[in-house]
C-alpha cells in the first residue's frame, strides 16, 4: 500500500509515524487541521480585500514593501481571537508575553467554554445520525423542541416542589430529560418518514426546522409568553434550577457540571458506537444498507432508533441551553444546530473528535465577541470563516491531490480511492471509481 | 448497436403517472380558487368574500409576483442543477449572495447614474446574477473537481454566503442592513422574468439535445459518456444555470424593495429552501415549480392582506403550510423522485 518510490518525505521519517497512527484516522486529522489552516488563510484575504475597500481616516496595518494601507489589521484580528477567546494568556501588545494576571476562570474563557459545552451536544447529534448514514440537519429543530420542552416542564414543575438545592438538581434532571424525549420525537418523525416512506431525510429535516422553529414561536408568543416581556418567551426558570457556575464568573453562562456532563456523553456514545451491538447495526447500516439487511439488521428499525438518538442529543443541547445559558426559552434560538453539523464534519463524525472540533468553534464563538470589542472589523467574519471550513472539509479529495502533489499521498495515483469518505449520507458508498455502473442501475435511492 | 440513450427513462411530461401528478395539481388550484371566488360572489359579507377580495386584486398579484420570483427562479435553477446530478441545496445562499451584490453594485454608481448608458438598477442586477453565478461556479469546482459531498459543500454555500452578506454589508455601509437605493424594479418586471425563465426551461429540459444529456447525466451518467459527451461538461452547465436562474431571483428579491436586509437570516428567510420544496412538490417539472412557487407566494401574500384587515391569524403559522406540505407530499404522496446518480460522483474511465 506505501508508496515508497514516489514519496518524497524521507523514509526514516515515514518509517517512524507509520506504525502509530491509523491511517484513515490520521488522514481525517490531517483534512481537519489543513482545512482549519486553508480557511484561515482565506479569511486573511478576505480581511485584507475588504480592509482595503473600507474607508477609515487611519491605517490600521500598512503591508511592508508595498506601503499599501489598509482599514483592518489582518493579524491582529487573529491575534485578538484566539487570544481573546481565552481571556488573553499573552498580554496585548507584547507578543509572546505571558500575561501575569490570567487565569483561566475568567469571564471570556467562561464563553468560549459555554459554546463549547452546546457545541458538544449538538455535534454529537449530527455524528451519531452520521454514522447511521442519516444527514441530520434537524437538529436545530430538535434543539429547539427540546428547550421549549425543558423550559416548560420546569416552570410547570417548580411551583410543585420546595425551592431548594434538592428540588433544583431534581428540576434539573427531570428537565434534561423532558428536552431529550421533546427531542428524542421530533427526530423521531424524520426517521419514521425515511423508513417507512422512504422520504429523504435531508429534505425533512430542513423543513422541520423551519416548522419546530415556527410552531415553538407561536406557541410562546400566543400561550406561555412571560408577561411584561418585550420579546418572545418564557419565564426564567427558577434560579435554584439552573447550573450553577462553579469558580467562573456567573455572567460567563458557563457551568463546568455540564461541561463534564457533555464530557461524559462523549465517552458513552463512543462506547455505544464502536463496541454495542446497536453501535454495530449503525454503522453497518451506514456503510452499507443492503448488507446490513442480509446481516439481520433491521434497517428500518435502526434508521427510527438512530434518528431518535440523534434528536434525544439535539434535545438534550436544548435544555442545557435553557438551564445553564439562557435560563428560559426566548425566540432568538443561536444557531448551535447547524454549527453541529460543522463540529460533527469537522470532527470526521467520531465522537472523540467532536471535543476539539466544539472546543475550536467556542473559540470562533467567544472569539468573534472580542473581535467586536477590540477591532473594527466585523463579528460576521466568524460566520465565513465557519462556513469556509465546512466547505474545505468537504473536499477531502482536494487535499488528497495537494498530497500527493507534494508526494505525501496516502494512495498512488492510480491506486484504489479511499472510501472512507463517510460523509455522503445514504448513497451507494462505492460509487467512486467503478460504481457508477452498479448505482445508474439500482439506484432508486430516496423519494 | 443500440443507442444507450434510449434506455435513459424519460421523466415527468412523457410520464402518464407523473403527468397526472402535475395535472392534479394544477386542478386542484385552480378548483380551490374557482370555489373562493364563487363563495366570495355568493357571501361577499362573509370571510370567503374579504378572502376572495383579497386573492383576486391586484395588490396580491403584485405581492404574489415579487414574492413568487426567487422561489420560482431559484427553483427552476435547482431543476437543472439537481438533473445534471448534483444536488444544490446552497441555493439559499446563492440568493442571499446576489441579493446583496445587486443592491451594493446599484448604489456603488448611484441610482441615478448609469453606467455605459445602463441604468445603474440594472447593472446592479447583473452584477447579482454574476455574484450568484461565480458562487455557484466555486461550488460546481468543489463538487465535480474535488468530488465533495455535494449536500455539505451546498451548506457550506448557503453559510458562506450568509456570514459573507452581512460582513460586506458592514464593511461598505456599517450595518448589516444597506440603505435603500430609493429605486425599485417593478413587480411587472418580476412576473415577467418568472414566465420567460419558466417557459425557456421547459423549452430547454424536454426539447433540446441540452435538455436530454442533462438528464442523461443525472440518470445515467455512464450511458452519457458512452455517447462521447463529458458528463464533467454538463453537470458544470447544470450547477452554473442554476447560479444564473438563482442570480436572478436574488437580485429580483433585493431590488424590488431597493434595499438588501443582513440581519438574523437575511431578507432571503429561507427561500432558497422553499424553492427546493417548489420544484419538489413540482416534481422536476418548471410548470409544476412555477404553480408551487406562486402558491406558497400566494399564501404568504394573501397572509400579509388578512393580517392588514385584522384577522388575527398568527403569520408564522401560514408561513408554515409550505414546509408542512412538503413533508406530506414527500411521505404520502411519494411522486416525486431524484434523478438516479444525483449525489454521486462520476469518474471518465479513460
Amino acid at each position: 500500500m506505501s508508496r515508497r518510490d514516489g514519496g518524497r518525505l524521507p523514509t526514516p521519517v515515514r518509517r517512524l509515524i507509520e506504525p502509530f497512527v491509523d491511517r484513515t484516522v490520521a488522514e481525517r486529522v490531517l483534512i481537519s487541521v489543513a482545512a482549519i489552516a486553508l480557511s484561515i488563510a482565506v479569511g486573511f484575504a478576505i480581511v485584507l480585500v475588504s480592509g482595503r475597500i473600507a474607508e477609515c481616516s487611519a491605517a490600521a496595518w500598512t503591508m511592508p514593501v508595498t506601503g499599501l494601507g489598509f482599514c483592518y489589521d489582518p493579524f491582529e484580528v487573529y491575534a485578538v481571537l484566539f487570544n481573546g477567546a481565552l481571556g488573553y494568556p499573552l498580554a496585548v501588545g507584547e507578543p509572546g508575553v505571558f500575561n501575569p494576571s490570567w487565569t483561566p476562570f475568567n469571564l471570556s474563557f467562561g464563553l468560549t467554554l459555554s459554546e463549547t459545552t452546546l457545541l458538544i451536544f449538538t455535534g454529537l447529534s449530527v455524528a451519531v445520525a452520521f454514522r447511521a448514514g442519516l444527514f441530520n440537519i434537524g437538529t436545530q429543530g430538535q434543539l429547539v423542541v427540546g428547550a421549549l420542552a425543558t423550559a416548560l416542564t420546569v416552570l410547570a414543575l417548580a411551583p410543585l416542589l420546595p425551592a431548594g438545592p434538592v428540588s433544583g438538581v431534581a428540576l434539573v434532571v427531570v428537565g434534561t430529560l423532558a428536552g431529550a424525549v421533546g427531542g428524542g420525537l421530533w427526530g423521531a418523525i424524520p426517521g419514521a418518514l425515511k423508513a417507512y416512506a422512504d422520504a429523504n431525510e435531508v429534505i425533512t429535516t430542513i423543513m422541520l426546522n423551519f416548522v419546530a422553529a415556527n410552531v415553538a414561536y407561536v406557541l410562546v408568543l400566543e400561550v406561555f409568553r412571560a408577561e411584561g416581556s418585550s420579546v418572545v418567551a418564557t419565564r426564567y426558570v427558577p434560579e435554584y434550577a439552573q447550573f450553577t457556575p462553579w469558580l467562573f464568573p456567573g455572567s460567563s453562562d458557563f457551568a463546568l457540571l455540564a461541561l463534564a456532563v457533555g464530557t461524559a456523553f462523549i465517552g458513552a456514545l463512543y462506547y455505544l458506537v464502536e463496541h454495542t451491538p446497536f453501535g454495530y447495526d449503525l454503522r453497518t447500516s451506514g456503510v452499507q444498507a443492503a448488507a446490513a439487511e442480509y446481516g439481520g439488521v433491521d434497517a428500518k428499525l435502526t434508521t427510527v432508533r438512530a434518528m431518535t438518538l440523534s434528536g434525544a442529543l439535539g434535545g438534550v443541547g436544548g435544555a442545557v441551553w435553557v438551564l445553564m445559558s439562557e435560563g428560559r426559552w426566548i425566540a432568538s434560538v443561536p444557531d448551535l444546530g447547524f454549527d453541529g453539523i460543522t463540529v460533527s464534519i469537522l470532527a470526521g463524525n467520531n465522537p472523540l473528535g467532536v471535543l476539539p472540533a466544539a472546543f475550536l468553534f467556542g473559540i470562533l464563538k467567544g472569539g468573534a465577541l472580542e473581535i467586536g470589542f477590540r477591532t473594527n472589523v466585523p463579528t460576521e467574519l466568524v460566520g465565513v470563516l465557519r462556513g469556509l471550513i465546512i466547505l474545505f472539509v468537504a473536499m477531502p479529495e482536494f487535499f488528497r491531490m495537494a498530497g500527493r502533489y507534494a508526494g505525501l499521498g496516502s494512495s498512488g495515483p492510480g491506486g484504489p480511492e479511499t472510501t472512507e469518505d463517510d460523509s455522503d449520507g445514504s448513497g451507494d458508498d462505492d460509487g467512486t471509481t467503478d460504481g457508477a455502473v452498479a448505482t445508474a442501475e439500482g439506484g432508486e435511492t430516496d423519494a | 448497436m443500440r443507442n444507450p440513450l434510449a434506455d435513459v427513462p424519460v421523466p415527468i411530461l412523457d410520464d402518464l403517472i407523473d403527468d397526472d401528478y402535475v395535472r392534479s395539481l394544477v386542478v386542484g388550484v385552480v378548483g380551490t380558487l374557482g370555489a373562493l371566488g364563487l363563495l366570495g360572489v355568493a357571501f361577499p359579507d362573509s370571510i370567503a368574500g374579504d378572502l376572495a377580495g383579497i386573492v383576486f386584486s391586484t395588490g396580491t398579484a403584485a405581492s404574489t409576483a415579487r414574492l413568487a420570483a426567487p422561489i420560482v427562479l431559484a427553483g427552476l435553477g435547482g431543476i437543472f442543477a439537481e438533473k445534471s446530478g448534483v444536488i444544490n441545496i446552497g441555493l439559499e445562499g446563492l440568493l442571499i449572495i446576489s441579493a446583496f451584490a445587486s443592491v451594493y453594485i446599484a448604489s456603488v454608481i448611484g441610482s441615478g447614474n448609469a453606467l455605459l448608458g445602463v441604468p445603474a438598477i440594472w447593472v446592479g442586477f447583473l452584477a447579482g446574477i454574476v455574484a450568484s453565478t461565480l458562487l455557484a461556479g466555486v461550488f460546481a469546482v468543489v463538487c465535480i473537481e474535488f468530488k465533495a459531498d455535494q449536500i455539505i459543500a451546498g451548506l457550506a454555500v448557503w453559510l458562506i454566503a450568509l456570514g459573507l452578506a452581512p460582513f460586506m454589508s458592514t464593511v461598505f455601509f456599517g450595518g448589516v442592513n444597506t440603505p435603500n437605493l430609493g429605486a425599485s424594479v417593478g413587480w411587472r418586471y418580476s412576473a415577467a422574468m418568472v414566465v420567460v425563465a419558466t417557459a425557456a426551461s421547459w423549452w430547454t429540459l424536454n426539447r433540446t439535445a441540452f435538455g436530454k444529456h442533462l438528464r442523461a447525466s443525472g440518470e445515467n451518467p455512464k450511458a452519457l459518456d458512452t455517447v462521447g459527451v463529458s458528463v464533467s461538461r454538463v453537470r458544470y452547465a447544470g450547477v452554473l444555470i442554476s447560479g444564473v436562474l438563482s442570480g436572478v431571483g436574488g437580485s429580483a428579491l433585493a431590488l424590488s424593495i431597493g434595499q438588501f436586509v443582513g440581519s438574523g437570516e437575511t431578507m432571503v428567510q429561507g427561500k432558497g429552501f422553499i424553492a427546493i420544496v417548489a420544484y419538489l412538490f413540482g416534481n422536476y417539472n418548471p410548470l409544476g415549480t412555477l404553480g408551487a412557487g406562486v402558491l406558497f407566494a400566494g399564501l404568504d401574500a394573501t397572509q400579509i392582506r388578512l393580517q392588514q384587515l385584522g384577522y388575527a391569524i398568527p403569520d408564522t403559522l401560514v408561513q408554515t403550510i409550505p414546509y408542512v406540505v412538503v413533508i406530506v407530499v414527500l411521505a404520502l404522496v411519494g411522486r416525486t423522485r431524484i434523478p438516479a446518480a444525483a449525489g454521486d460522483h462520476y469518474e471518465t474511465e479513460e
